[in-house]
Order: structure tokens, then sequence, then C-alpha cells
């Protein structure tokens, strides 16, 4: 019986309502609960797909005893989707959930940054020792490790991070470039506030509405420009973001010409996210210019998340690798003769 | 002369090798590849400089050569250009963190290693009269600087056209996020070439005084003469493009590779047309 | 017509006419550099000769239209470059246009800052321009607004000048070649050894070599070194006298000459004969008997660059590449045809027909070991009182280029105004290096400045992206 233990709902097996009971639970509360039961060490790993409680436990205790625990503490019924893993299987789970393998978009590295709060979390509260030191040290370093030995992480995975992306590689720092949108919608919104998060030099809204362009131009602190004068604003913006509602394509290719003549061959990077398309195809001809339509934008996202998917198979290797590592030096420490981890670490590369 | 050949085929083999790092890491994320690609392209310039200071003391044990750099044959200018184009690249990668670009300019100087010593004559040989000048020191290294300077530019323009092309398909691969931006590259491009013009002036001018003392003409529209005019004319037209009119992007390093063509031919071409100064020959 | 010169699309033109046809003339065999090749040209291709001469493409760098598209530019260059102020470039609309109006003025520039300060209007404009002055910036103009004062602080201003000059040294360099070609000269003068040559051009003067001695690399036909002892007499009175090499030219009142060739006209003093192990000089037209048998031989023709063509024996040049001696003999009952020899090759042996014709014949017993030719200095004079221009052109040139582009001119506009008893500054910042490579520098340049002027408020930065210059 191994004194490391893991009890835990998860989004995988759907559980909403558990997680939502257990969301709210405070960690302090879980770790008073676990100390009165004569737990030392222990961490809980809380995020908005996953509540997790890795323990280690001297004690016999009843298989199960932990789901009880976490049924008192959320006040909900949690017994028919938690799961319980121990062991080896629990180290493997934290390694891989900390390498993003567990996660919605795979090799997301925002649960790296959870684990580490968890982690730190745990030590401040005085529930760490040596064992749970070590083993989430791993975890964190083993998840640094397979974001950069894989592709497990690259590629933007959202419509809204691809266009930055396109956006740097066509301009590098965005800091000095200024971004045109046209339209107010919901989409148009989440664009600029994408944008904003790059500290553009200079963001403009443009709507057929003036009202609604103005609301939006003022919840974000960016100019308005009348719906009437936006071919002008061609002119000097580096990135137009075209999601009005129009049915017809309001953007022509002659406005765009006009405007990359005036441009004196500075590039021009439109996006077109709204349906039906905004911009004329034919623009995208023009030197200098270059036009995204949203289905571009999804192939690279689903391009992105394919590769992500080729990279589990050596992800899982590598993270399952460095786990086993971890389980063999708990084991020894477990016998009384540790093994030196930064050895094994240089053996297996 | 042992010694000579074989510091400079280490130096071939650690550009080349340099040069495949660099290919490697324009494909993957680690920047192991980056760093070793700058440790064996440092050690090779070194074996290069090693190869020169070898060959220079070869020459130097016929007493007309002394102390003449020995750039006067096929060998030795295609090698100390190769030094040159890894030296330049070198300076300009420390300078703009740009160590991608190693893919693109330093094959470049593996080339020039490679016909150096594949292709050119090794032995050394005196010097002839018109060459046994203060002027052999200075006049072909200033135009091979600026040359280098050229030939690193070419490579930034050749990454801007790969990364254009890549953007403008809307099927960027891997290539168009680890390449830098346009933006970057077309200025990167422009400061290389702004900081290598008066150096080419300089050379040109250097050339036409040497050429008053020897041959009793400033400038006689031999072919190497010309050819350098008609390179600093189309970089010219180059510079004129951007500040004057502002252009920039693709058309605007198109003129930059038809000058860099130039530069190229100037180099090879006009060994095979003009006898006077193809002194770069083969002949030696 | 200005406005012609003035448009890009023109200047485009005859920059690429200049350029190309620079490119095809090295194309093309030249008849200043390389006459045999351009006859030889001529030969192979007659049609194409006549089209060519026509336009001049045998000698174009100084055809009529080559030399009228050189003059045109300089034209263009003078009307563009004289007829304004030292340019400017795209962004740059006004020179010295003084605008009161703080927005406007502010936003032509692609930097600006924003800050208030505790000191009064009068101190406030003092310790601003003092603050800049010690960062190495000029102050180049100040002048009252409406609201307050402003000044103008530059720093490397002399950038301005650096496109100017760079464009003007082009009309100097054309100029120096034009005075060059109405008043200078250059002539090829071949003196013998020991004899001498009046100039063409000077005829006053004369030319004597006393002696021309060339130096071969051991073991090899590449010259080491060649010189000659030159002296140069107007009318029997000696003008100067020099050893003259390559690199080493004699300079006379500015007509310099040149050691820039040398070979052999065919005459020769004697040859060196060599049989077994006997060396026996031969001089020319001298007879001797050759042991053993009844025939004198005599040698009489070198050819110095020995060629067999259909008309017979002839040399390709007068470079002393493949010297050899034709032998005649005399005396005896049979008659001997001349036999050839060559210097760089003791084996080889023709003989020479009735008709000239050349067929190889078995080796006579001597060996041609070696030639003692005549031979002739090609001393090159020439005489460019246009040089001292070219070379002012060229150092115009080469400033222009290094002032325009290795300069970094920065140009502030400051304006103070009051705001209670103490002042408001503004700043518009514009750089020639473009705006990014400016901004750090004007963020920092700006922080300091504030600083030195006891601050009321912070600085506000902002940014106004405008098509760059560069």
């Amino acid at each position: 019986m191994s004194p490391l233990s893991l009890v835990g709902v998860s989004h995988k097996n759907g559980a909403l309502e558990a997680r939502e009971k257990l969301a709210v639970v405070s960690a302090q509360r879980v770790f008073d609960e676990l100390r009165r039961e004569g737990v030392r060490e222990a961490v809980i790993l809380s995020t908005c797909n996953r509540f997790e409680v890795y323990l280690f436990d001297e004690k016999e205790r009843a298989r199960g005893w932990a789901v009880e625990l976490l049924e008192r503490v959320s006040g909900g019924a949690v017994r028919e989707q938690a799961y319980l893993m121990e062991g080896d299987a629990a180290v493997a789970h934290l390694f891989s959930v900390a390498s993003g393998l567990e996660s919605l978009v795979v090799g997301e590295t925002e649960i790296l940054g959870q684990v580490k709060t968890a982690y730190e979390q745990a030590k401040a509260a005085g529930m760490t020792g040596k064992r749970s030191n070590v083993m989430f040290q791993r975890a964190l370093f083993t998840g640094k490790k397979v974001r950069n030995d894989t592709a497990i992480a690259v590629g933007p995975t959202s419509v809204a991070t691809v266009a930055v992306q396109l956006a740097e590689s066509i301009f590098g720092s965005l800091a000095k470039s200024e971004v045109l949108i046209l339209g107010a919608g919901a989409m148009a919104e989440l664009t600029a506030r994408h944008m904003l998060s790059k500290k553009v030099a200079k963001l403009t809204i443009s709507n057929r509405t003036w009202e609604r362009g103005r609301a939006l131009a003022e919840s974000l602190r960016a100019a308005s420009l009348p719906w009437e004068q936006f071919e002008s604003g061609l002119e000097s913006a580096d990135i137009v973001i075209a999601s009005t509602g129009s049915d017809r394509p309001v953007v022509r290719r002659q406005a765009v010409a006009a405007a990359m003549t005036r441009r004196a061959g500075r590039s021009l990077f439109l996006i077109d996210i709204a349906m039906p398309r905004d911009v004329e195809e034919t623009v995208h001809g023009l030197d200098h210019v270059y036009l995204y339509r949203l289905q571009d934008l999804e192939a690279i996202v689903a391009r992105n998340l394919s590769a992500r998917g080729g990279e589990i198979a050596a992800a899982r290797a590598l993270a399952g690798a460095k786990a086993r590592e971890l389980g063999a030096w708990l084991k020894s420490l477990a016998a009384g003769q540790e093994l030196s981890l930064k050895h094994s670490d240089a053996a297996n590369g | 002369m042992m010694m000579q050949m074989m510091l400079i085929k280490s130096a071939l083999a650690l550009y080349a090798a340099a040069t495949g790092m660099a290919l490697t890491y324009l494909f993957s994320k680690d920047d192991k590849w980056s760093l070793w690609m700058l440790r064996l392209l440092g050690i090779g310039v070194l074996c290069h400089l090693g190869s020169f200071g070898a060959r220079q003391y070869l020459f130097w044990q016929i007493p007309e050569n002394r102390w003449f750099f020995s750039i006067n044959s096929f060998f030795g200018a295609l090698s100390f250009l190769a030094l040159a184009v890894a030296a330049a690249f070198f300076v300009i990668e420390r300078e703009h963190r740009l160590g991608i670009l190693g893919a693109f300019v330093l094959p470049c100087a593996a080339l020039g290693t490679g016909a150096a010593v594949i292709f050119a004559d090794p032995a050394t040989r005196g010097l002839p009269p018109a060459l046994q000048s203060y002027w052999m020191n200075i006049h072909p290294m200033v135009l091979m600087a600026a040359y280098a300077m050229f030939g690193n530019a070419f490579g930034v323009g050749l990454a801007l056209l790969i990364q254009e092309h890549q953007i403008k398909s809307r099927k960027p691969s891997e290539l168009c996020y680890r390449l830098p931006s346009i933006e970057e590259l077309d200025n990167l491009n422009y400061k290389i070439i702004v900081a290598a013009f008066p150096i080419l002036t300089a050379g040109i001018i250097m050339g036409g005084v040497w050429a008053y003392e020897a041959w009793g003409r400033f400038w006689g529209w031999d072919a190497k003469e010309t050819w350098s005019l008609v390179t600093a004319l189309l970089y010219a037209g180059y510079l004129h493009m951007r500040l004057v009119r502002g252009l920039r992007g693709r058309k605007a390093v198109y003129v930059s590779m038809l000058a860099f063509a130039s530069v190229i031919f100037t180099f090879f071409g006009v060994n095979y047309l003009s006898d006077l100064h193809g002194y770069l020959s083969a002949r030696g | 017509m200005t406005k012609l010169f003035r448009s890009v699309r023109f200047n485009i033109f005859l920059g690429a006419a200049i350029t190309l046809a620079a490119a095809v003339g090295t194309l093309i065999p030249q008849l200043g550099e390389a006459p045999e090749k351009a006859a030889a040209f001529q030969g192979a291709h007659p049609q194409w000769s006549r089209l060519f001469d026509f336009f001049g493409f045998f000698d174009l760098y100084h055809a009529w239209w080559f030399m009228g598209l050189l003059g045109l530019m300089a034209l263009d260059i003078v009307l563009c470059q004289l007829w304004s102020p030292p340019p400017q470039f795209a962004c740059e609309e006004e020179a010295s246009s003084r605008s009161s109006r703080k927005e406007a003025t502010l936003r032509r520039n692609p930097h600006q800052a924003l800050f208030a300060s505790r000191l009064p209007l009068e101190r406030a404009f003092a310790q601003a321009q003092r603050g800049l002055a010690a960062q190495g910036y000029r102050i180049a103009a100040d002048f009252a607004t409406p609201a307050g004062a402003a000044f103008v602080a530059t720093k490397h201003g002399l950038q301005r000048w650096g496109s100017y000059l760079a464009h003007i040294a082009f009309v100097v360099i054309l100029a120096g070649a034009l005075v060059k070609g109405i008043f200078g000269f250059v002539e090829m003068v071949p003196v013998m050894e020991g004899r001498s040559q009046a100039l063409q051009h000077k005829p006053q003067w004369e030319l004597f070599v006393d002696k021309f001695s060339v130096k071969y690399y051991d073991g090899t036909r590449e010259p080491k070194d060649f010189a000659s002892r030159l002296r140069v007499k107007q009318g029997g009175a000696l003008l100067a006298q020099k050893t003259i090499r390559v690199n080493a030219p004699l300079d006379i009142q500015g007509v310099r000459f040149y050691q820039a060739t040398w070979g052999a006209g065919g005459d020769f003093r004697s040859v060196t004969l060599k049989a077994g192990d006997v060396f026996t000089e031969l001089p020319r037209h001298a007879r001797r008997r050759i042991a053993g048998t009844p025939f004198e031989v005599e040698a009489d023709v070198m050819m110095p660059n020995f060629t067999a063509e259909d008309g017979g024996p002839a040399t390709a040049s007068l470079d002393l590449d493949n010297p050899a001696v034709r032998f005649i003999f005399h005396g005896g009952a049979r008659k001997i045809r001349p036999l050839w020899l060559f210097e760089n090759d003791p084996q080889h042996c023709l003989v020479e027909g009735e008709d000239g014709a050349l067929t190889h014949a078995p080796k006579p017993p001597f060996e041609l070991a070696a030639i003692d030719p005549v031979l002739f200095s090609g001393i090159q004079v020439a005489y460019d009182p246009g040089y001292k221009i070219v070379l002012a052109g060229s150092g115009l040139w080469l400033i222009g280029t290094i002032m325009l582009f290795y300069l970094h001119r920065r140009r502030l506009w400051v304006i103070v105004e009051p705001q209670g008893g103490a002042s408001c500054v503004s700043v518009g910042g514009w750089s020639s290096r473009g705006a990014q490579d400016f901004e750090a520098e004007f963020g920092l340049l700006m922080e300091r400045l504030r600083a030195e002027m006891e601050p009321r408020s912070d600085l506000a930065l902002s940014r106004n992206p405008l098509p760059e210059a560069s």
C-alpha cells in the first residue's frame, strides 16, 4: 500500500455539479479536515476543470475515506464521479496534469501555473514534507520540459490568438501598430481586447451606428471614426478587423489600393471575421496586403490542435518516464535507501 | 601549406556544421541548436583566421610579398570573403539576436570556403609588380567587407521573401513563427545596406586612387571598376526607393537582391571579362 | 522642364539607363581596353559589329550618348538639389515652417512628450534649453508663441547636408572628368632601352630610357619587378630623372610617367647556344661553324611571342611569352632550310618551308639556351589636370554618404506655456533614423529633462505613427 493517494473530480467525467460544489470549498477547510484525520502532507489542486487532493498518509484506512471527506466538505454527492488513485498511478496522473495532457486544450500552460500555486499554497499552510516537495517540484519541472521538448504547447488554439500571432509575424512588436475595428459586435470586441493586451499604439472603432461604436470605443479607451470616413482610416491602420453585420463586402479593393499607395508599401493586415465576409476577396491580391478570413484562421487553429494532438504520444512518454522515476524514488525512500534523483535524471536524459 | 589546408578544411567543416545547426534551428524550438551554431561558427572563424595566418607565413617567404595580405589569388580572396561573411554575421547576430537568420547567411560562408578549397589553387605566388603597393592591404579588404555585409543583407532579404510568401499563402507553416516579422526583416535589410554603402563607396574611391598611382588614370571603365559602380548604383537605387519614395517590402527587397547579384558578378564574373583586374582568375 | 527632372520616373529611367549602359559596355570588347579582342569580335560578327559601331559600342564610355546621359544626370542633380534647400525626406514637409499652433506642430512629430514644471515661464524656458544643450543639442531657433515661447533643438544637424553633398559630389566628379577630357592627354610611349623618344603631346619633351630591367620569380616567367631608369629632357636640359616602376611613377608639372608595360620588338643582341655542356654566345647575324660539319649557323630573326599562323611564323604580341629564334645555315653543298628554336621548350624545333609553312623537324646538334633581347619599356604618359577635382568630388561623395547614413539627426520642438504661476512643457521629437530607433532615447531624454525642471506632474509620452522616412 503506497502512502500516496489521490482523490478528485475533473471535467473528464462530467460531474459539473460536483465540481461546482467543490470549486467553492476553501483549501484551508480541506487542510483542517485532513489534519484532523492525521494527514500531514497534502496538496490541493483546484481549478475550473478539476479538484484534486494529493495526500501522503501513513495510516491504514478504509478505502474511500478520502471520498467521504470530500463529500463532507462540499456538502454534495461526489461519490459517483470521484476517482481514486494510489502510488504510481497518482504520480503519473499528477505529471500528466502538469504537462497539460489532461487539459481541455492539450498543452495549455495555465495549468502549470495552477499546479505551482496549489503547491505553494500547501507549503504556506505547512502541509508539505519532503515527499510532496520533491514530487511537486519534479512535476513542475516535467511540465516545463514536456512543453519545451515536444510541440505540445506550440501553436495558438483560438482564432483571436492566431490573429495576434499572425500580426506579430508581419509587424513584430505590435506596440507601434494601429488597429482599426469595423463593427462593434461581440467578436469585434473580443479581438479588440486581445489586441489591447498587446498594447497596440492606437485603437480606432468605426461602426455604422455611431452610438454603439462610440460606446465600445469609450469602454476600450479607443478612438471613434465615423462610418463614412472609415476608408480613410485604412491609410493609417496597420491592422483592420472587419466584423460588421453587413450582407455585402464593405471594404472594397479600390479603397484598399488607394490606401496602399499612400502607405507606400507598409504592410496591411486585414482580419475578416464577419459572416458573410466584409472584405472583398480580391483585396488579398494587392501587394503587401494580407487578408485572412475566418475560415483561414479556423484552419490554422485546427492545424495547431491536430499538431498538438500529434505530440501527445511523445509527451505522454516523457511525462510517464519522469513519473516512473519519481515513483522509484518514493519507493526507495520508503525502503530506507534513497535514490539520487539527480543522477537518474542524467541517465534518462 | 599542410597547416594552411588543414586549418581551412577544419573551418569549412565547422561552417558546414554550423549551417546544419542553423537549418535545424529553423525547424526546432530548441535554443541549443542556435547556441551550438554560434559556438561552431566562432571556432570555425578562429580556424579560418589560423589558416590565414599560416598562409601569410608562406606568402611572406617570398621577399617581394612582404608585408602584403595574400588575397591576390582566387583562393585568398574567396577565403577572405567567406571569413568576412561569417564575421559580419557574428556581429549582426549579436546586435540583433537573430540567430535564426544563420540558415540564410551561413551557407554563403560555407559555400565560399568550400569553393576556395575545392576549385581554387592554394599555392602562394609572388605578387605581380602592379600589386606591390600598400593599397593591396586596404582596397580589397574594404570592398570585401562591404560585400560581406551585402551578403548578410541578402540572407535577410531571402528570409523576408520566404516569410512574406508564407503569410500571403494564408497557410503559414511553423517556419513562419520562427522567422522574425516582415517589418523587422525589412528594417534589418535596410540597416545593413545603409551601413555597408559608405564602405563600398570608400572601397571604390580607394581603387581609383590606386589606379591613378599605378595605371595613370583614376577611372578607366575597366570591367571590375564598372561593375563595382553598377553595384553602387543599384544599391543607391534601393536607398532612393526607401528614403525618397518610402517604398518598402518585397519590391525594395527585389532591388537589393538585384544589387547583390551585381556584387556576385563583380567578384566572380568580372574575371572572365577583364585581364587587367582579372588577377583573381585561376591563374592567380 | 524642371518638373520633368524632378519627376521620380525620369530619374529612375536615367539611373537605370546609365547602369545598364555601363554593364553592357563590359560585355562588349572595348577598343581602349582590349583592342585585339575588339578586332577579333569585329571579325567574327561583321553584321553586329556594323550596328555596334554605329552606336559607338566599341568605345561605349566615350560615346556621345553615354556622355550625354552622364551630363543629363549632372544637370538633373543640379536642378533638383540646388533649386531648393538641402533636401528633406518624405515625412518632413517643412524645413523651417514655424507653426505656433501647439497641436499642429506636435502632431507632425512621431514622438510627443508632455509634463508640467513648477518653474515659471522664463526659468522653465531657459532651463529646458540648458538641459538639452547639456545633452548635446544645439538650439536652432527660438520664438514666441501666442501663449508662451518655443524653441527648436537639433543634434547632428550636419546630417541634413549629407544627401546634398553626396549628390553634388557627382557633379564635381563629372566636372573633373570633363577637365581631363578637354585638357588632359594619355600617350603610350615605347622607348627602346638605351634610346629615346619624344612625346607627341609635348614635342619639346624627350624620354630617355637608360636602362630597363625585368626580374622574374625563380623558375617561372612571372615578373617580379620591372623598372626603367628614366630621364626626361626638355630641349636638351634635364627636367627630371627617376627609376620608375609600377606604383611609383615620375611626376613633372602634373604630367606623370608610368611604367606600364614592356616587351620586345624582335631585335636582339645575341643568343646563347648549348651543345652538350658547352655554352656558346652567338651575336645576331654573326656566323659560327658547327663543329664537325661544313655548315655555319646564323641567328637572324626573333619572334618574342611565337605563333604559327597560316601565313607562317608570326608573333602574337610583343610580350616575351614564347620567344623563338630562327637560325639560317650557310655553306655546305646541301641547302638546309631555316630552323626555329624555342627558349621555353628546348625539345621543340620547326623547319620553315619555301612558302613559310612550318613543320616539325629533328633537333639540330645544339639547343637555344637563352636570348638577350633588346627590350622596349612601355611608358604611359598621362596628364590629368582634373584629378584633384575628381578626388575632391570623391571625397565629397564619401563624406556625404557617411554623414547621411552614419549620423543620426534628431530634432525637438519644445513649447513652454505658462500654467498658473508654473509652466507646462510640450515636446515633439523627430529622428532621421525612424521612429522605433529613437523611441527609447526620446523617453530617456525626456525623463532627464523633466527631472531637471522641478516637475510637478508625471511624464506623458505618446506615439504618433507617421509614414516613416527610414
